[in-house]
């Protein structure tokens, strides 16, 4: 078994999917994220203290949470739609409504990891 | 746009529609154990007099060492909602991973290598992680 499919890379950025495939894309790239967190969490629960120290650093915190939590509420609104398939119809406005929550969750997310990273 | 719907019996149950209900259903089990994390936070921030952003910071990563929850959240059902939180994020996560694999790794071998790998890490990963967190 193997795939024929010669895109460039090029070729591949410019697809016009519009909102949906850029949730698509963002939703893969935030399960992997988690996966590395995920790793990463292991390591540092085990004692490694360089883990440790990557946990505690606000970069990986900001990277984690503004993927992490893109996963976790994009993948709410694929849940809510497969279960409900009559909503599907409304998908771009579900897709508008997920933006609109991210950014408040995020905001809120990046607000108290900046806050202790920074004093106050 | 017309909405097109198949009921299951119609389907067919094979590997392919268990493993997407299964994704379904532990995401629905990890939203469960988020809403019931988010309530305790806010019990936990009543009780302390912490600031609600901070426990949610403190949860997410435990195991920094200026966290003042460290005894407070590890009760006998917290350690269980985080042991069952970490076993639904395995399922799911072994099964979102291998179907990004399977989209770079095309050929059968290849595919096979990336199955065991990714279920024997999660295997060995949710073992050490249930040792750690109901010892701590």
């Amino acid at each position: 078994m193997g795939s024929d499919r010669n895109i460039s890379l090029s070729a591949a950025l410019g697809y016009k999917g519009d909102g949906p495939f850029l949730t698509y894309i963002l939703h893969r790239i935030g399960g992997s994220a988690l996966f590395i967190f995920f790793t990463i969490y292991i390591l540092s629960l085990l004692g490694a203290e360089s883990m440790h120290t990557l946990m505690g650093n606000w970069v990986f915190q900001v990277v984690f949470l503004v993927f992490g939590l893109f996963h976790a509420i994009n993948g709410l609104r694929i849940t809510i739609l497969d279960l409900w398939p009559k909503l599907i119809e409304h998908y771009r406005a579900a897709i508008n409504i997920e933006w609109a929550a991210y950014i408040l969750v995020v905001a809120f997310a990046l607000f108290i990891v900046l806050r202790n990273a920074f004093g106050g | 746009m017309a909405t097109r719907t198949l009921p299951l019996s119609k389907r067919g149950f094979n590997f392919e529609v268990f493993m997407w209900a299964f994704t379904r259903f532990t995401v629905i089990a990890m939203y469960g154990l988020l809403l019931a994390g988010i309530i305790g936070g806010l019990i936990a921030s009543a009780q302390t007099g912490a600031n609600f952003g901070d426990i949610l910071y403190w949860a997410f990563f435990p195991n920094l060492a200026e966290n003042p929850l460290g005894q407070i959240w590890m009760t006998i059902l917290a350690k269980l909602m985080v042991i069952a939180f970490l076993l639904s994020a395995c399922g799911h996560g072994v099964h979102g991973v291998l179907e990004i694999l399977d989209d770079y790794f095309t050929s059968a071998g290849a595919r096979r290598w990336a199955r065991n790998f990714v279920i024997t890490y999660a295997v060995v990963a949710s073992l050490i992680a249930m040792y750690v967190i109901w010892t701590s």
